[in-house]
């Protein structure tokens, strides 16, 4: 269900934003400053020589590997280094301060509540034309207005909305596409829930187009080549500082795209310990009351832009020397454009899931935002930070908390997963593979006879009606989309095989006769890769075996 | 109490044999512990006549403070042990859980999975408790050991360093209690849990007459294998050769022992079959580890032999049988 609150009763922190930047900035570095020249006083590694020289060496080796091109900056670095050696401290400390106010400035954002109104607008029916089916000009115009039943949002909406008044929200999505910071983004405004900032990928700033809307939205820069930890600690007091001050934000805490499309359960937890270290802040500053709740989310694709790239990264690196990657006609450009061709012209359809929120430390919250612990009793959060005399600051404690709250997350994900007719139809189309060929090894699938890929179609909806009968049953391996829930098993597999038959370069699987055919295993292992989390039926299990 | 002398105070969730002797040995290091038991006699004994009818020997000077009210014990320490039976595990820390905050940092002492079934004792104390900062303590310290001011050494284990040090600056008592540090929670608890299965083999096989080589076989055998199911539950599968699990076997199966564990198994060993309510620790963790290990695809014959003796599907020969044939592959 769709709320019909308009989004500026939600509270839009980020309107403010401007306003306050060089403060966020300013406190960003006085903290970042402090923590070094404190760490530089006890000596050792954390000297500012060492630091100083971690920046130099990692600058210089990012910009030897560039091709040279910029060769004035890559001078300047190794002037710097060369000038190392005999700084005296006060030069060394006015170094970091100059680097730290450097860094601070390219990672910042902005937000411009004018480019929001714009976007607002024009956002949903420019999704809801790319995800529409759309043969002719009229039919184009047709969809803009026809949008809302291409794109469902759902799940605790109610929940997150009231949270947004109470606290901030930090909103923590599954990841499988570069769509997804646009998608989540529409998917905010259509549950009138506030915008959010979030760090993106430098990468996708260089198009002016894409780096105007994403820099007025509230994102702010990431620049993955920089690995030294000064740009981390950056990075992470910036984020910190956000959250401390009541901004809404996004974390991907998969980090990159999905390669494998299954439900991520391995979580990066650099961005997400902020939430912590936030709350604490928040405590240690006497206001336990600004609370701070992390919402899960997925993005459910029917189907997915990127699918062939990622699985072939996928398939690469886990597979190492048993696979290796064959380009074949498209040139990458080429294939992103022939993708687009093909959405504009197929039925797509997305859902994006918001799960009930949990508090820092992984805790449920109630409708009120209090948190609850596993027995379902309300407890002071401001407690996991205190000690017997108050406040503590203990870093490996919170990193261990994070690492519960991202254990709560990855178990929240399946549960909250939506599957749609391409994934369910994989699932039981790849398990009849598998027991024709006698292996689930995808690598020695790919290599198997072509007559181990034809699935008799009885066999695929009496398979397909078992596997949505066992999804139905078990809350914990996610639900059905609703179109399918309410569809036999035949209808669902002829939608299915019409997705991955005519989206793709190449079809997935094609119908003949009373016959499927997979026609690219890999993009079948793709799709049913996002059911990866139930587990085998039984049935399959033992042909497999027996056939083996 | 004030908050600084909170700070210092041991909490002790159960008076049995252990709790009390570990409550003897923190008070006769000058530190207070409060003691909280729900047996008013007790409770009363320790008060007014400074000893334990559970472990009579054991002096309990005065910054021992005994009470029936557990509010009391969470308002006065922040650190709390919990020293109870697996089989009362579930129903205290559920208690325990209604009177401490997310502050306190809860320690438990069992050796044994939590009853009935194959939860971990720590898994059981965060889904009773708001407590997060979640540790175990386990070693080879016998009561009457502590008690008399004997040498005893155990491991705390935690993923927080501040429990294990908190654990360790409140619990180190020397000469008589050394209490060592571990990050590895899983590892330590299946350790102390299997520890007691392994001495009620022992305590069988010796009865049945094995040989010095066979017992030797049967150790390292033990050793392998629950090291394989320390490592499929994602702990450090170094972990049972130390205090919680090869520390724990070797002084329950010593000669002359009287530890339970070895006791039943010597009973197993002549034919006997000891009602389920007659088990011990060891013998539950037996039976709970099997499953485990067919849950988590771990071969464990011994394991899996001295449930079946326990619950007669299985002849203690049959059993012995069983462990001797495991196909020997690489070390």
């Amino acid at each position: 269900m769709v709320s019909d609150r308009p989004v500026r009763e939600a509270v839009n922190r980020l309107a403010g934003f401007n306003a306050d930047r060089d403060r966020l900035l300013a406190e960003m570095e006085r903290r970042v400053v402090g923590r070094h020249l404190a760490a530089a006083a006890r000596g050792g590694d954390a000297s500012l020589e060492y630091v100083l020289n971690d920046v130099c060496y990692s600058e210089i080796r990012r910009l030897e590997a560039s091709g040279g091109k910029r060769t004035r900056e890559l001078e300047r670095w190794r002037e710097l280094s060369g000038r190392l050696l005999h700084m005296s401290e006060e030069e060394k400390r006015e170094e970091l301060r100059r680097l730290v106010h450097h860094y601070g400035r390219d990672v910042v954002g902005n937000f411009d509540p004018r480019v929001f109104g714009f976007a607002s607008e024009v956002l949903p029916p420019a999704l809801g034309f790319l995800f529409s089916p759309v043969g002719s000009l009229r039919e184009g115009v047709a969809a803009l207005t026809r949008f809302e039943g291409q794109v469902r949002v759902d799940g605790e909406l109610e929940l997150a909305r009231r949270l947004a008044e109470r606290g901030t929200l930090v909103v923590t999505p599954t990841h499988s596409s570069n769509m997804d910071s646009v998608v989540i983004g529409y998917a905010l405004i259509r549950a009138a829930l506030p915008p959010v900032t979030y760090g993106a990928g430098k990468n996708l700033f260089t198009n002016p187009f894409i780096s105007f809307f994403m820099r007025n939205l509230g994102a702010y820069r990431v620049d993955r080549r920089l690995r030294f930890e000064l740009y981390k600690d950056v990075l992470k007091e910036y984020s910190t500082v956000l959250l401390e001050n009541g901004y809404h934000s996004l974390f991907f805490p998969g980090g990159t795209r999905c390669r494998s499309n299954i439900v991520e359960s391995h979580l990066k937890l650099g961005l997400l310990g902020t939430t912590v270290t936030a709350f604490k802040n928040n405590v240690a500053a006497g206001a336990p009351h600004r609370r701070l709740y992390v919402v899960p989310a997925t993005i459910n694709y029917r189907l997915t832009l990127e699918a062939a790239t990622l699985i072939d990264d996928y398939l690469a690196e886990t597979g190492r020397n048993r696979y290796i990657i064959i380009d074949d006609e498209f040139s990458r450009l080429g294939r992103i454009v022939e993708f687009v061709r093909k959405l504009l012209v197929h039925e797509g359809s997305l859902v994006i899931r918001f799960g009930r929120a949990f508090d820092p430390f992984g805790n449920d919250v109630d409708d009120d935002g209090e948190s609850l612990d596993r027995a379902g009793r309300v407890v002071d959060p401001a407690s996991y930070v205190r000690g017997a005399d108050g406040v503590v600051d203990d870093e490996q404690r919170d990193a261990e908390y994070t690492r519960l709250l991202g254990r709560r997350l990855a178990e929240s994900y399946p549960r909250e997963t939506v599957f749609h007719s391409t994934q369910l139809a994989a699932r039981s189309l790849y398990d009849r593979v598998t027991r024709n060929a006698g292996t689930r090894d995808i690598y020695r699938l790919l290599r198997a006879p072509a007559e181990t890929m034809m699935v008799p179609v009885t066999d695929a909806v009496a398979d397909l009606q078992a596997l949505m009968t066992r999804i139905g049953a078990e809350p914990a391996f996610g639900r059905l989309h609703p179109q399918v829930a309410g569809q036999d098993a035949a209808s669902v597999l002829d939608d299915a095989v019409h997705g991955l038959g005519t989206y793709h370069t190449h079809p997935i699987v094609e119908r003949h006769g009373d016959r499927l055919v997979v026609g690219d295993l890999k993009l079948l292992f793709y799709y049913r890769n996002r059911t990866h989390h139930i587990p085998a039926d039984a049935r399959v299990a033992t042909a497999v075996e027996a056939v083996a | 109490m004030t908050a600084a002398s909170r700070a210092d105070t041991v909490g002790i969730v159960g008076a049995g044999r252990f709790g009390t002797a570990l409550a003897s040995v923190v008070a006769r290091a000058g530190r207070p512990v409060v003691l909280w038991s729900r047996d008013a006699n007790v409770v009363a004994s320790i008060q007014n006549e400074r000893r334990s009818p559970r472990l009579p020997d054991a002096p309990l000077p005065p910054p021992l403070e005994a009470t029936r009210d557990p509010r009391r014990l969470a308002a006065s320490a922040r650190l709390i042990v919990l020293a109870v039976a697996s089989t009362d595990i579930r129903q205290r820390a559920r208690e325990l859980g209604e009177v401490i905050d997310g502050s306190h940092l809860v320690v438990h002492a069992i050796g044994a999975f939590a009853a009935p079934g194959e939860d971990r004792c720590s898994d059981v104390v965060a889904e009773a408790t708001p407590a997060l900062r979640i540790g175990a303590l386990a070693g080879p310290a016998l009561p009457l050991d502590m008690a008399a001011g004997q040498f005893a050494s155990m491991v705390v284990a935690s993923r927080f360093t501040e429990v294990t040090s908190e654990a360790r600056r409140l619990l180190n008592a020397p000469p008589v209690l050394r209490v060592y540090g571990s990050g590895d929670l899983v590892g330590v608890e299946l350790s102390a849990a299997l520890a007691g299965a392994y001495s009620m083999a022992l305590g069988m096989a010796d009865v049945m007459g094995i040989g010095p080589g066979p017992r030797a076989v049967l150790v390292t055998r033990a050793l392998a294998e629950a090291s394989r199911l320390v490592h499929a539950a994602g702990g450090d599968p170094r972990s049972f050769a130390g205090l919680a699990g090869l520390g724990n076997m070797l002084v329950r199966t010593s000669p002359g022992s009287q530890a339970r564990d070895y006791l039943l198994g010597n009973r197993l060993g002549k034919g006997e079959r000891p009602a389920e309510g007659e088990w011990t620790e060891g013998a539950r963790a037996a039976v709970a580890g099997a499953r485990l290990a067919r849950r988590l695809a771990v071969r464990m014959p011994l394991v899996a032999g001295m449930a079946a003796v326990l619950t007669g599907a299985m002849s203690p020969r049959e059993a012995a049988n069983l462990a001797a044939d495991t196909v020997a592959a690489e070390e």
